[in-house]
Order: structure tokens, then C-alpha cells, then sequence
């Protein structure tokens, strides 16, 4: 039905418009935004290459209709120059004392307030990674011009949510901003998410604590869903995979929910293009069977000149928040690897160790166990960090 | 101590003061005090602009000690601060000068690599016009600065204005437009645009032709269905022009008041507004004149059908003639769309009349649905 609508839209050249003010667009196919676009600009606007077109003369007249003669003065006239005061030069990270915008007033008066209070001015560790993050692959360049990004490539800035629910997180719920390309498939996607419960290991590990870390979940259980505007998208590549869709869609049909005609679909046979989506919409990523993360498209945009230009570096991760990571009980410094229960050597139940001190506390030199206690593998949340 | 530290580390925590829309505190008071200078400049040439500019060393605005990741949010508000200028509803002018801000401000930003101007796709139609308005009228300073910014790649074309989160706000803002920089609202002009006149023009003649056809002579229509004047779409553009001639004179008139009343006392002011009543009653008095001149005009000898009409007419028909042209109930859209225009003070009542004067009749034979939509009407009416 939404498809239907989109299409509609596509074949109207409509322009995606609010559904909610300010909240979420209407529904509509993503490939056709680029389509649109595309149509309405030109080779400059739309150009990837190093050299920006070059500025002639000519091409001013034919474009403004203006005379030959006017071009130099225009230029001059429009110049950047004219907007400089060309006294003297200046410190970008003082604001001068003769200003007269109420802007840099307030600033002054606040960057003086933060002076007063603070005890050490640099950025701190979150902010430098922010940065990092958000900027570490602009303008980057593949090695092989074959993985170079297409003109009029569609860029698509996805939120994905980490599926917490501790108090702490009540108001603002952490997550991660990637970004991907139009023509990317769903499943790529898919692998590029990170999520502590694909590490989880199954199972009590105190007689054997060197054989643990064998299979994570992410190799037993392969299956996954993507769910956007009416349809699952599932996970089919392996032979494992199982339609984890059904039973959702089985509940809605087995009694009167209110939700009509959900489908599914193979998620690999789908780029973005092939979507059709509302910008600023809650849609849902499930794995692990139950493990379901948010994701919201908060923007759609043509590929620009100082984007990331190599294909391979996407999906591409820009920002992250930053979990507190749970440490070790007995050297308070690495993070923690094992978890205990019923430990009679803790102090506490559960209690949390890294594997060096998980090691001398719990076993002999010959490895054999001491005391009584349950073991499991623990992957802490903030090992992404 | 620790958490203040962190907090002013952060930065935000200070700079979310004030600022009626932007998280950029004074950012707007700042910008619209340039455009209304701009404004008052009455011009749209850049060298004035860059004048004002410059006197207000308006690239100064990034400066202060600010990191990276502060710096690229800052200008990213910053840059959408000034781009709501450039779009309707503000006025031509307003957004030449915004085009010139926003030209200002992504050259002089600190950010590298440069912020970018986002542009939705919606509003895309809208710019590419305004485009084409600076090349039609030769302000070819403005026009080469708009294809200097696409040539720099200053613009990010995107889906929607801004970035969408679904988080609900918990004061949604009301989008308040600085009501001096719009666009005079003209509800005449929208309803009289060019297209509706060379449409009026075709069915006029083509209305002429059927007369001509079921007339005698058949290169002439019979005296009898001589009903309309032959030149009446001129006489409608004329009359456009002088009623938004004088909106701008009463406009003009409008701003001038408001500023000596900030400069000059009472006593001047009162004069002053005194000046403008008598002008504003004066072009009442010439609009009045100008449309019951009007219905006098229409043809006495047809005011005994006026009967029929009103059941396909509404509003107050002084002397409109029917026709038993076909090609006029294609057309009933623009009758209604009349009607849906509520009437206000005279100025509606002139307006009205204006638009009386052109009205196509609608037939009301053969026509049911028509009917239905006039019978309300009517029966208020009587």
C-alpha cells in the first residue's frame, strides 16, 4: 500500500513533504529523490571531480546573459574581498572589543563565564572522538578508481539505536549515527552493525575456562530482520536463517490487530534505492531473535565533493555514544571478561573480573579449579568503544 | 566543581540562553538587523550590501574561542539561521539580501571542511525561480553570486530542510516570520495573475466568436448580446495596477509612520497619521467611485434578468448579464473561489466589485451540479 502510494508520488514528481510537521516525512521511494534531484541540476552541481569546473568567462555570459565586458567587474564587484575589512589582521579566537553584534557579546560574556569556572581548558577525551568520528573519513579518496563513489550517489544518515533500557537512559536513549550509500544493499547494512549480544557465549565455563570463546552467537544464529513501512526484510543468505518475520506476522493475522497486510521479503534482494521510507520515522532492526534496535533515517542527500568518495569505507560510522564499560573487581582497570555467580570467593554475587585476575583468583597453577563458583564469558557493552 | 567544568567543557550548557530559534544565541537579532538594513537601503546591489557588511565586520560573528566539534554545529545553525531569508514568504529583496548572507557567511566561516547550505528538494522549484527572476532582471550581481556558491559546491541537496530524529519537542515553536520582510500580501494580485488574465483573454474572445456566430452578421455580434465591454481585461489589469500601486503608497506611507514615531513626538506623529488617514480615504473614495462607475456602466435595459442569475451567481450582481456561452461553466472554480473569499472592509467590497466586473456567468441550464451549489446562497439571500 505504501509502495503503491510512493509510486504514486514518483509518478506525480512530487517532492517528499511532511507527514507530521517537523516530526517525519510521508512515505516515498528513495531511488526517486535522486531521480528528481538529478533532473533538476546540472553536470556542476552534481560533480565529484577535483577540478572544479572552470570559471570562464564565456560560460558567465551565457548563463547570466550579461556583456563580455561586465564579467571582470562583476567578479570584482562580488568578490569576497568586498565583504573583509581590510585593516588589519585578526585572531579568529578573539573577539574584538569593538564589536557591535549582539551575538559576539553574548558569546564574549559566556566564553568569560566559562574562564572563571573551569579547571582545565582542552577538550576532553568524548569530545576529541566526537570529532574524530565525525570527520575522519571527509573528503577521503579510494585507491582504486573503481570503488569511487557514483555522481548523484544518495547518502543516507541512518540513527541506530542500542536496545537499552536502563533508568540512566530513560530521557535520552544512546545511539549510533552511520552513514550509507543508496545503492547499498540491506545486508550490508546489516554486517556493519555492531552489537554486544552477536558476542554473547552460551553457557557455564568454570571447568574449562580455555576452551570458552569458541562460537558467538553471531555464527549460531544468523537470522535478522529489517522492518520499514509494512514489510520485513529478512536475513535468507545462509541456509540457517530463519524467517523470524513469521511469527510476528502470524500473530498479527491470528487475530484482529489492526495491522493489515504485512509482508516479507529477502532482505538481500534490496538496496536502499528500492525503499520506500519516511525520513524521521521509527522503523526496527531485530537479531538474535529478540535483540531489537530502533533505526530512524534522519537524512537523505545527494553525495557532495568533501563526502567520503571511497565505496568500501561504507557503511560508514560517525558517530557512537560512549558506554561506561564495566570493570574488573580486583584490578579496577581492565574491563571485565567473566562474570561469576555463587562465587564463594567474591565478595559480591555477581561479581566481575578480567581474565588475567579471573585466572589467579579462581584457579591453581595447574589449572585446577578452586573453590566453588559458576563461571560465563562476559562481553561487556563498551567494547566498542 | 567537576560536573560545572564538564558542563562549560561541553559547552552547550552555556550557549542554550535565549535565541527565539536557533541555539546560537542573538544569531537572528544580529542577521535580521543587516537585512533590514538592507532593506532600508532599498536597493539590491552587493556593494551596498558589502558596505553594511562591512560596518558591522559581520564575519567577526565565528570568532571566539571555540573547538572543532563546537565550531561545526555552530556555523551548521548558523548557515540555517540565514537561510530561512531566502525563501518565501519574504520578500524579493529580503532575499536577495539573504542570498548575499548566506553567501558572506559560507565564505567566511572557519569550519574546514566548509559547513555546508542545505537545500530541500521541495524548495528547490521556488529558488530555481528566484534564479531565473535575478536573470530576468539583469541583477547580475546577485545572479553570479548564486552560480559562485553552486560553482564552490556550497550546497548539500537534500530530502528535507532539516535533519528528522522523531523526537517530539516539548515546546513545539511557532515558525513566527519577521513581518516587516514579507512580501506585502496582495490578495488581489493572486487571484488576478497573468495566467487567469490570458485565460480570461481566450474565453473573452472565444465568447466574442460565439456571438458572432449566432448573430445576424455574422462578423459582428447583434446589439443585443453586446452584454460585456469588448476591452474589459485591460481595464481589469489596469485597475490590479493601480490597487497595488496604491497598497505600496499606503505601505510606504505605513513604515515611514512607524519610524518617526520612534524619532519625533506626539504632535508631529499625529499629523502625520492624520496625513495618512485623509490619503487612505481619499484611494477609498477613488475605488468606490471606480466600481459603482462601474455597475452603472453594465446595461440598465438587462437588470430585470438579474433574477435568473443569482441562482447561479452569488455575492451582489449589479448589473451582470448572462450568457448562453457553454465554454463559461467549464470554468465554475473560479466563481467559487470567489465566494470563499470572506469580505472585509471596503477594500474587500472594491476588490469584489473588480472581480464581478470579470466574472464569467455561470450557466445554470443542463447544469445540476452547479445548481446545488449556488441554492444555499440563495436562500440566505432571500
Amino acid at each position: 500500500m505504501a509502495a503503491a502510494a510512493a509510486a504514486e508520488a514518483e509518478a506525480a514528481g512530487a517532492a517528499p513533504d511532511y507527514e507530521a510537521a517537523e516530526l517525519y516525512t510521508r512515505a516515498f521511494r528513495v531511488g526517486a529523490l535522486g531521480r528528481c534531484w538529478m533532473q533538476h541540476l546540472g553536470p556542476p552541481d552534481l560533480s565529484l571531480a577535483a577540478e572544479a569546473a572552470a570559471d570562464e568567462d564565456a560560460a558567465i555570459v551565457a548563463e547570466l546573459g550579461c556583456e563580455v565586458e561586465m564579467v571582470p567587474e562583476l567578479q570584482e564587484v562580488c568578490s569576497i574581498d568586498m565583504l573583509m575589512s581590510s585593516d588589519k589582521e585578526e585572531d579568529p579566537d578573539v573577539i574584538p572589543e569593538d564589536n557591535s553584534l549582539l551575538t559576539l557579546r553574548i558569546r564574549k560574556e559566556a566564553l568569560e563565564r566559562r574562564e572563571e569556572t573551569i579547571i582545565v581548558d582542552r577538550a576532553c577525551r568524548q569530545e576529541t572522538l566526537a570529532y574524530e568520528m565525525e570527520s575522519h573519513a571527509s573528503g577521503k579518496r579510494p585507491d582504486s578508481p573503481t570503488d569511487l563513489v557514483e555522481e548523484g550517489e544518495l547518502l543516507l544518515t541512518l540513527n541506530i539505536f542500542y536496545p537499552v533500557i536502563f533508568q540512566k537512559h530513560k530521557d535520552y536513549k544512546p545511539y549510533q549515527t552511520v552513514l550509507v550509500l543508496g545503492s547499498q544493499k540491506l545486508t550490508e547494512l546489516r554486517d556493519s552493525i555492531s552489537c554486544v549480544s552477536d558476542f554473547q557465549i552460551g553457557g557455564e565455563f568454570s571447568c574449562q575456562p580455555d576452551q570458552a570463546p569458541e562460537h558467538v552467537s553471531k555464527d549460531l544464529y544468523k537470522s535478522a530482520f529489517f522492518y520499514f513501512e509494512g514489510i520485513f526484510y529478512n536475513d535468507k543468505r545462509y541456509p540457517e536463517c530463519r524467517d523470524l518475520s513469521r511469527t510476528v506476522i502470524e500473530w498479527s493475522e491470528s487475530h484482529d490487530r489492526g495491522y493489515v497486510n504485512l509482508q516479507s521479503d529477502d532482505m538481500e534482494d534490496y538496496t536502499f534505492n528500492d525503499l520506500s521510507l519516511k525520513i524521521g520515522f521509527p522503523y526496527l532492526f531485530c537479531h538474535q531473535g529478540d535483540c531489537e534496535h530502533i533505526i530512524i533515517i534522519t537524512d537523505i542527500r545527494l553525495i557532495h565533493y568533501d563526502d567520503c568518495l571511497d565505496r568500501n569505507l561504507y557503511p560508514l560510522l560517525i558517530k557512537k555514544h560512549w558506554l561506561c564499560t564495566r570493570k574488573c573487581f580486583v584490578c579496577k582497570m581492565y574491563t571485565a571478561r567473566w562474570v561469576t555467580n555463587n562465587d564463594s570467593l567474591a565478595p559480591e554475587d555477581p561479581c566481575f573480573f578480567c581474565d588475567v585476575c579471573f585466572q589467579m583468583l579462581h584457579y591453581d597453577l595447574e589449572g585446577n579449579k578452586l573453590g566453588e563458583f559458576l563461571a560465563y564469558p562476559y562481553v561487556d557493552p563498551g567494547i566498542f568503544n | 566543581m567537576r560536573g560545572k567544568a564538564a558542563q562549560a567543557r561541553w559547552g552547550g550548557g552555556v550557549w542554550r540562553r535565549g535565541g527565539r530559534m536557533s541555539s546560537v544565541p542573538g544569531l537572528q537579532v544580529d542577521c535580521e538587523e543587516l537585512l533590514g538594513a538592507f532593506q532600508e537601503a532599498d536597493t539590491v546591489r552587493f556593494e551596498r550590501f558589502a558596505e553594511l557588511w562591512r560596518e558591522r565586520r559581520f564575519h567577526t560573528i565565528f570568532y571566539g574561542r571555540i573547538r572543532a566539534l563546537e565550531r561545526n554545529k555552530l556555523t551548521k545553525k548558523t548557515l540555517e539561521v540565514a537561510q530561512q531569508y531566502f525563501l518565501p514568504p519574504y520578500a524579493f529583496q529580503i532575499r536577495v539580501g539573504a542570498l548575499y548572507l548566506l553567501y558572506g557567511l559560507y565564505s567566511t566561516q572557519l569550519c574546514q571542511p566548509k559547513q555546508k547550505i542545505r537545500i530541500a528538494l521541495k524548495d528547490w522549484p521556488e529558488i530555481h525561480k528566484f534564479q531565473q527572476d535575478l536573470i530576468n532582471s539583469q541583477h547580475y550581481d546577485a545572479a553570479y553570486i548564486f552560480r559562485a556558491l553552486r560553482l564552490a559546491r556550497a550546497f548539500h541537496f537534500t530530502a528535507m530542510p532539516k535533519l528528522l530524529n522523531y523526537r517530539t519537542k516539548k515546546k513545539i515553536q511557532e515558525n513566527e516570520f519577521k513581518e516587516e520582510f514579507k512580501e506585502p500580501s496582495n490578495r488581489v494580485n493572486s487571484l488576478i495573475t497573468n495566467d487567469v488574465l490570458e485565460e480570461l483573454m481566450n474565453i473573452h474572445d472565444h465568447y466574442q466568436k460565439m456571438k458572432c456566430v449566432i448573430s445576424a452578421d455574422k462578423s459582428q455580434p447583434d446589439k443585443a448580446l453586446s452584454l460585456i465591454k469588448d476591452d474589459f481585461v485591460a481595464t481589469l489589469k489596469d485597475i490590479t495596477l493601480e490597487h497595488q500601486e496604491w497598497q505600496q503608497n499606503r505601505m510606504k506611507l505605513f513604515l515611514n509612520a512607524k519610524e518617526t514615531d520612534e524619532m519625533l513626538n506626539k504632535k508631529e506623529q499625529g499629523n502625520l497619521l492624520e496625513s495618512e488617514g485623509s490619503e487612505r480615504a481619499n484611494a477609498l473614495a477613488r475605488i468606490k467611485y471606480k466600481s459603482y462607475s462601474a455597475v452603472v456602466e453594465a446595461s440598465k435595459s438587462r437588470r430585470h434578468r438579474q433574477v435568473k442569475l443569482e441562482s447561479s451567481e452569488s455575492g451582489s450582481n449589479y448589473g451582470k448579464s448572462p450568457s448562453r456561452s457553454k465554454k463559461a461553466s467549464r470554468r465554475p472554480q473560479l466563481a467559487r473561489k470567489r465566494d470563499s473569499l470572506g469580505i472585509k472592509g471596503e477594500m474587500q467590497v472594491a476588490k469584489e466589485t473588480v472581480t464581478q466586473h470579470i466574472g464569467m456567468p455561470v450557466i445554470t441550464e443542463e447544469n445540476s451540479d452547479e445548481e446545488e451549489v449556488s441554492l444555499p446562497k440563495r436562500k440566505r439571500r432571500c
